[in-house]
């Protein structure tokens, strides 16, 4: 058995070596790395269930993008080619495939026109998907903007508030029916409409966020040691607000989708054939025995895009909350 | 504190203001006028100078001018005595205004004079000849226009909002004997038709004013009712023809209850007329027989009784009923979600909430209302019937997801309030779990829940619009998305105003509740 030196017996030479001062070294603080977004998506993806839905988010943006590209889908033309052809209006799936073999336009049948639902469907949900991810891209770029603006300068804050009162009161409805009238109910009609007014909700829920953090100690400690508005604005507020600016992306992106549904069953959607406008036009079909699938649809396909975008956006804003990341 | 609510109601008042101003602009002068005949049939039929004016009438209908003919302004002549009826008749516009008699010419010149001195533009359309002969609807015409400006416009609205009904409503040349208001214990309409005897009903009646009956009692909510003052938000074009937004909002509907009526003239019949709602109508006795048997006045113009309710009433009591279901339902679970944290409820009752929030609202009540047919509830809604189980359907629809945004609220309160500092404190203080509870978490996790309260009940009133539409419901909320399609303008402005109006009231009650529950609100400068 091997002796092994008991503490007394080492010598100082063997028990201590001299270092030398090191300025440099002295100053450094060591922590374990940290890369906040590589932490978002360690933590986004430690939850398997999200992987699931991604993939689910992943298979409708194919079938939404892709598929209308594969099969050449033609808005103009495609919903009318059975038009004169009376025997394959309002098919149900089992009719369509019998009539035209198995193939994946026919699997929900086909309708009023003749048309196959399922191309309809995934062509309609690319308009409405476009539309909301546009108009949450523009209302969040100006409401997050003008929201710390607001939330910064109380001369700003006085006067936006006023306006923040007066546009609340004003129908939503009214302004998107009038500008749809003024112009053709086209897409970017639309989109204008839903943005024209639509940021000034999320800058003032931003503005109370800001409010809320602005006047914090850390802030107040950060101020009084000269830093600038600025730089405090993007160091100290900014990554405070990421999961909360994430959080209302989650909510805002199916909020257009079904506010656009909405429109369209009102009467006052858009021209392109979006989900909204679909659910609107087969609405009689729904009481229509038989033809159930042709409304059923396009409610369904909605609310599967809807579902996934939101538990996506919700787990990300929980993932992109620091907290989370321990 | 009353200074405070003074203070925020006038701001209130400011901005509803500036909301109608707002509306006002949107619909008058930025919406495309042409729009309302894309659906119109008679205008479709219309040719030559009669598509023109036809179009300056219905421009002054829906509102967006005003509007004079040649002829208009003839009679007036004759009606302020500065015209005879001869030499009324001799005018005549000519082919063109080189072929206008001297006479004419003379009145087309002063037309024109009076009104482009006023702001007019006047336009003169020659006659279109098919041949030899004048073509359909080719007659010459003379008529002047001028757009309505905003501040005329907000001005003549704001004025009108309030009718007070004086003695002097009917025009001083009509001779209705002596103007007065009479106050009688006996109301007349209430003779008992067989025998004749009166029946005690204190009431207040008016000549030479709007409405026959000014103070009245009957039998229906409230029991006391008024014509003295009357809203008027603005009069209907296409919804419901010459009919005020608010009396299209407040009046009942669906089919007539008949019953005896006791007419002025003793006449006892059958009928659905509303005795107590009579308006006067300048000679309208005189029009009909029946009038002249019914009548002893010029009051002839009534309302019938109808078996159902309001547009208002019918959305107030889908929606006060499910909200009150939200509340009874939704607190109690939200409160159990976040006591028991991540347990089986919470877990079910977040894939509720969620699901709520993410499916579009209309494909949910679609479902709802499929899953209610099959369990043979009866999806339609119908004035007639006396079933109350038509009501269910809609009121779970409404419920169902206030239901949900509540528990998210309350889940999302309790929980922040339980993590904080003071909460630890209480407990290493020694406070039971249940006193935490019912002391401190609860009262501070409701303040904000409570801040919601005044606006939901409100709100109950105006409707929901896919629900009524999917239902059938003739309720308040499809009036605006109607009146928006079918361009009445004025009902636009004056649902706008109703809604400002009621969301600014409570905000403001939302705000005072608020600060008697917590006593840490204050609205007074002292206390801060």
């Amino acid at each position: 058995m091997e002796h092994v030196k008991s503490f007394e017996e080492y010598t100082d030479e063997e028990l201590f070596s001299r270092v030398d001062h090191n300025e440099f070294e002295s100053e450094r603080i060591t922590a374990p790395r940290y890369s906040y977004w590589k932490s978002v998506f360690r933590v986004f993806f430690r939850n398997k269930v999200n992987i699931v839905i991604l993939g689910i988010l992943l298979l409708v943006i194919v079938f939404a993008y892709v598929y209308p590209l594969i099969i050449g889908y033609d808005a103009k033309v495609d919903p009318y080619i059975n038009l004169m052809d009376s025997t394959s209006k309002h098919l149900r799936p089992s009719a369509a495939i019998k009539k035209y073999g198995f193939n994946l336009h026919w699997i929900l049948g086909t309708g009023g026109s003749g048309q196959s639902t399922f191309d309809a469907v995934w062509y309609g949900s690319s308009i409405s998907i476009s539309l909301a991810f546009i108009c949450a891209a523009i209302n969040m770029t100006i409401g997050v903007i003008l929201g710390a603006i607001w939330g910064f300068s109380k001369k700003v804050d006085a006067f936006m508030t006023e306006i923040y009162n007066i546009v609340g009161n004003v129908p939503m409805i009214l302004i998107i029916s009038v500008l749809a009238m003024l112009f053709q109910p086209t897409f970017w009609t639309m989109v204008f409409a839903m943005t024209v007014i639509g940021w000034i909700g999320l800058a003032y829920f931003i503005r109370t966020q800001v409010v809320i953090i602005r006047d914090r100690e850390y802030n107040l400690a950060s101020r009084c040691l000269g830093t600038g508005t600025f730089k405090i604005a993007m160091r100290n507020i900014l990554p405070f607000m990421t999961s909360v600016i994430v959080t209302m992306l989650a909510t805002e992106i199916p909020s257009y989708i079904s506010y656009e549904v909405f429109l369209s069953y009102i009467g006052m959607g858009m021209s392109d054939m979006s989900l909204g406008k679909l659910i609107y036009a087969s609405e009689t079909a729904m009481v229509t025995p038989g033809w159930e699938i042709e409304f059923w649809a396009p409610v369904v396909v909605a609310s599967v895009i809807t579902v996934v975008l939101y538990v996506v956006g919700q787990n990300l804003g929980d993932a992109s909350d620091p907290r989370t990341h321990m | 504190m009353g200074k405070y609510i003074a203070k925020r109601l006038l701001h209130g008042i400011v901005s509803v203001i500036i909301v109608v101003l707002v509306v006002m602009l949107l619909i008058y002068s930025l919406m495309d006028r042409e729009q309302i005949f894309s659906s119109d049939t008679v205008y479709a039929k219309q040719t030559n100078n009669q598509r023109v004016t036809y179009r300056y009438q219905r421009w002054e209908d829906y509102g967006y001018l005003d509007y004079f003919t040649f002829s208009d302004y003839l009679n007036s002549l004759v009606k302020n005595g500065e015209l005879d009826e001869e030499t009324r008749g001799k005018v005549k516009l000519g082919k063109t205004a080189d072929a206008d008699g001297e006479l004419t010419a003379k009145y087309a010149a002063e037309f024109r004079d009076y009104y482009e001195s006023q702001g007019f533009t006047v336009e003169r359309l020659d006659t279109v000849m098919s041949g030899r002969r004048v073509a359909n609807g080719g007659a010459a015409q003379l008529f002047a226009y001028r757009d309505i400006p905003l501040y005329k416009r907000a001005w003549r609205y704001f004025t009108g909002i309030v009718f007070f009904d004086n003695i002097h409503y009917v025009p001083q040349e009509n001779d209705i004997g002596e103007r007065k208001l009479t106050f009688t214990l006996y109301d007349p309409s209430k003779q008992d038709p067989e025998s004749g005897k009166k029946v005690f009903s204190p009431a207040i009646l008016g000549n030479g004013t709007k409405h026959k009956y000014l103070v009245y009692f009957d039998g229906k909510f409230p029991f006391i009712h008024q014509n003295m003052a009357t809203v008027k938000l603005g009069l209907s074009y296409s919804v419901n023809m010459n009919v005020d937004v608010f009396d299209t909002m407040t009046l009942s509907q669906g089919s007539y209850t008949l019953s005896k009526v006791t007419y002025p003239t003793g006449k006892v019949v059958d009928s659905a007329d509303d005795l107590h709602t009579a308006t006067y109508i300048s000679g309208s006795r005189q029009t009909s027989q029946l009038l002249m048997d019914h009548y002893t006045d010029d009051y002839t113009n009534v309302s019938a009784v109808l078996a159902g309710s309001s547009k208002l009433g019918y959305s107030f009591i889908i929606g006060i009923i499910s909200t009150l279901m939200a509340y009874i339902l939704g607190l109690p679970i939200g409160l159990f979600m976040a006591l028991h944290k991540d347990g089986v409820v919470d877990k079910i009752g977040t894939v509720y909430i969620m699901f709520i929030i993410a499916v579009p609202s209309l494909a949910y009540i679609f479902l709802f209302k499929a899953v209610g047919g099959k369990m043979g509830l009866p999806t339609l809604f119908n004035m007639d019937s006396t079933s109350k189980l038509m009501y269910v359907l809609p009121i779970v629809s409404l419920a169902l997801p206030s239901i949900a945004n509540l528990m998210k609220w309350m889940r999302r309160y309790m929980i922040d309030q339980m993590n904080s500092d003071y909460v630890k404190f209480a407990r290493s203080g020694g406070l039971t779990e249940r006193e935490i509870f019912t002391k401190h978490v609860w009262k501070n996790a409701v303040i904000p829940i409570v801040h919601g309260i005044p606006g939901s009940i409100i709100f109950a009133m105006t409707g929901a619009i896919i629900t009524e539409r999917v239902y059938v419901v003739p309720g308040a909320g499809n009036l605006l998305t109607t009146a928006i399609n079918m361009h009445d303008n004025s009902v636009i402005v004056g649902v706008t105003l109703f809604y400002a109006l009621l969301s600014v009231v409570s905000l403001i009650l939302g705000d005072v509740l608020m600060s008697m529950m917590d006593p840490r609100i204050s609205f007074t400068d002292k206390a801060r």
